[in-house]
């Protein structure tokens, strides 16, 4: 297994610079996620870490390793193109076969290996077609065979899940991750869908316009987002401006909202108040400590649970919780947070 | 049918049934809307033809000879061995410029799908000779590599040789150098042009996939790219084969005399006083298009055989 280290890479395509001085370490068997928008630059990451791209500055390390100079036939990284990348004039076999056989692999071994690997993506009642022949799931299918036959000791995947309807997508994330745990390969996965990145990896790294934003655990990232456009991006609804009056103590156009004192925020501060919806506790009756008083505008009604629309001083809150029991639209409510779950950003 | 029939048609029925009025009303208009090609090919093409076929086996009342079926012409034509000689020159030339444009042409479509300085200028650069006819390349060829042409002149201004008449024959020898390095100029960008074409289609991943695998640049041209430019491949050589096998100015200024290319031949018979002689003409060119469409056609067969094997229909 390998660890990979990105330092201060930067890559440049004539006088637009797509990356922007990105450090990333990411360990051995670990399964990360790029997230970003589109145009972000992900691909182009991904691109140099498997060598298709030169970065105009900075190294990339495998195992403390600079393989920058090294080619890409000499990495043994593998890659899952967005389209698959597919050789439409093989069959599904010789497509997996390539990389064994092109690496002079025995006939023996490689067709032992075929078989297994076949198996493991259930494949091998459509080993003589051909892609074209195939659906979007099963040439995905194929090209993670083709990649995950070679042993390699990077595994990249870009936008492995895009293509796939829903149903599909959920059994292929699955499927990946399952994958990636069995064979315990460092993997890297591209997506610009939130939820898909908190769901499969172990660490997210967030890009906006060529420069990492954050890189953490999946839960640090939605709880505690570093900035603004990162809050924003994982889906944050209830962001509110607001003054720090002390430290444990924001004043905002919803009310006075309690804080867990924070190290690098002071009484004084102006701040963005971050309430995630499902920390929010709704109460029909009065507190006797705490709570600020609104009303219920809109209810959303998802089955397994329910979102309300809270008009609350000068701003409308969402809140999310179970649908063990339905208020009714306009009744009035009682918001309250525990401090430990409010976010404190900066402007 | 009665009234009582299930709502649900049954295939077998319809097929008994024929085609229905729409789909019938749907291949007419199909006609209607062939129809003027297929004009066009049926009185130009097919009619010279069947004339040329029905002259060559003896039917010229015009010249005053009527011996329609006589085989005769196409006797002494294929029994005679400068024929086959003549026939030989034509494919070796064919082939031969064929082949190496095909190689210069991949290898310049390859070299512009890469991004390098200059591209644009390049890529209007190398469609020059696309737009120059056939003439003037001929002309520049005799300027260039006769003896006493530019190259034997620049060879003994830089003392290689001391008299510009010493210069290696290039041209008007039966090794053809001069018919091949025209066809090669004229026909390189355009199969450059067609394989360019067919590459930017393919994309760069399957090539990039291929690397990542493990593949050397060898293996990915011959494993991954040849095969799916196969299609641009094929049908510009055959362009190229084809008109090279009839192609008659080069080799008729730049040949090595007699023996003759087949269209050479053709061409002596019809200049010649005795108009007869047309009809042994009629057999040669008869001759040229049964061997090129037998070429042809068994390239083509092989082809799609190669086509079926990847599944494609
Ligand atoms: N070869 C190139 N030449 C010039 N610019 C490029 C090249 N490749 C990428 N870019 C630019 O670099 C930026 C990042 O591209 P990249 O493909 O990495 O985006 P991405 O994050 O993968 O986006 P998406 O989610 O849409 O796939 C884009 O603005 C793109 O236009
Ligand atoms: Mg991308």
């Amino acid at each position: 297994m390998t660890q990979v280290q990105l330092k201060a890479v930067r890559k440049q395509f004539g006088n637009f610079v797509a990356i922007e001085n990105i450090d990333l370490e990411i360990a051995s068997g670990e399964l990360v996620a790029l997230l970003g928008p589109s145009g972000c630059g992900k691909t182009t990451t991904l691109r140099m870490i498997a060598g298709l791209e030169q970065p105009s500055s900075g190294a990339i390390l495998f195992d403390g390793r600079d393989v920058s100079e090294q080619p890409v036939q000499d990495r043994n990284v593998g890659m899952v193109f967005q389209r698959y990348a597919l050789f439409p004039h093989m069959t599904v076999e010789k497509n997996v076969a390539f990389g064994p056989s092109v690496r002079g692999v025995p006939r023996a071994e490689l067709a032992a290996r075929l078989d297994e690997i076949l198996d493991v993506v259930q494949l091998s009642d459509f080993r003589h077609r051909f892609p074209a022949q195939l659906s979007g799931g099963q040439m995905q299918r194929v090209a993670i065979a083709r990649t995950l036959i070679t042993k390699p000791s990077v595994l990249m995947m870009d936008e492995p899940l895009a293509n796939l309807d829903t149903k599909l997508r959920g059994e292929m994330r699955r499927f990946i991750r399952d994958l990636q745990q069995r064979f315990g390969i460092t993997t890297i996965f591209v997506t610009h869908d939130q939820v898909e990145a908190m769901e499969l990896a172990d660490r997210v790294a967030v890009i906006f316009n060529g420069h990492l934003a954050q890189y953490d655990t999946p839960d640090r990232l939605y709880r505690q987002p570093a900035s603004l456009d990162v809050a924003d991006f994982m889906g944050a609804s209830n962001i509110v401006p607001g003054l720090l009056t002390s430290d444990d103590l924001a004043k905002t156009g919803v009310g006075e909202i309690r804080v867990a004192p924070r190290r690098t925020f002071s009484a004084g501060d102006k701040v963005q108040v971050m309430l995630r919806s499902e920390a929010i506790d709704l109460m029909t009756e009065q507190p006797a400590t705490g709570g600020v008083p609104g009303k219920i505008v809109a209810r959303d009604f998802f089955g397994a649970s329910v979102s309300y629309s809270v008009d609350c001083g000068e701003h409308r809150i969402n809140v999310s919780e179970q649908a063990r029991r339905l208020v009714d639209v306009g009744a009035p409510v009682w918001l309250d947070i525990a401090p430990e779950r409010v976010w404190l950003l900066r402007n | 049918m009665s009234a009582s029939s299930p709502a649900v048609p049954d295939p077998a029925d319809a097929a008994l049934r024929g085609p229905s009025a729409r789909e019938r009303r749907a291949r007419v208009w199909q006609m209607v809307q062939l129809a003027p090609i297929m004009a066009v090919l049926v009185l130009l093409f097919g009619g010279a033809l069947v004339l040329a076929v029905l002259q060559s086996l003896g039917f010229a009342p015009w010249f005053g000879v009527n011996t329609f079926p006589d085989f005769g012409y196409f006797g002494a034509l294929w029994g005679s061995s400068t024929f086959w000689v003549s026939l030989g020159l034509t494919l070796y030339y064919a082939t031969v410029s064929t082949a190496i444009a095909l190689v210069f042409g991949v290898l310049l479509a390859l070299a512009l799908v890469k991004i390098f300085p200059g591209k644009t200028f390049y890529k209007y650069l190398y469609k020059l000779p696309l737009m120059i006819p056939y003439t003037v390349g001929i002309a520049l060829a005799v300027l260039m590599l006769s003896n006493g042409g530019m190259l034997s002149r620049l060879a003994a201004f830089a003392g290689l040789i001391d008299d510009p008449a010493q210069f290696p024959q290039i041209l008007k020898t039966h090794y053809g150098w001069g018919i091949i390095a025209v066809y090669v100029w004229k026909q390189t960008p355009f199969i450059t042009l067609a394989v360019y074409a067919v590459l930017l289609g393919i994309g760069r991943e399957t090539e990039e996939a291929a690397a990542i695998l493990g593949a050397n640049r060898r293996t990915i041209f011959f494993r991954v790219t040849l095969p799916q430019i196969l299609p641009g491949v094929v049908s510009s050589t055959l362009i190229c084969f084809a008109f090279n096998v009839g192609a008659f100015e080069a080799p008729f200024i730049l040949g090595g005399g007699f023996p003759d290319t087949l269209p050479v031949v053709a061409w002596r018979y019809f200049n010649d006083a005795d108009y007869t002689l047309q009809l042994q003409g009629m057999a040669t060119v008869v001759s040229i298009g049964l061997v090129a469409g037998v070429i042809l056609f068994g390239y083509l067969a092989a082809y799609r055989r190669f086509e079926r094997r990847m599944g494609r229909n």
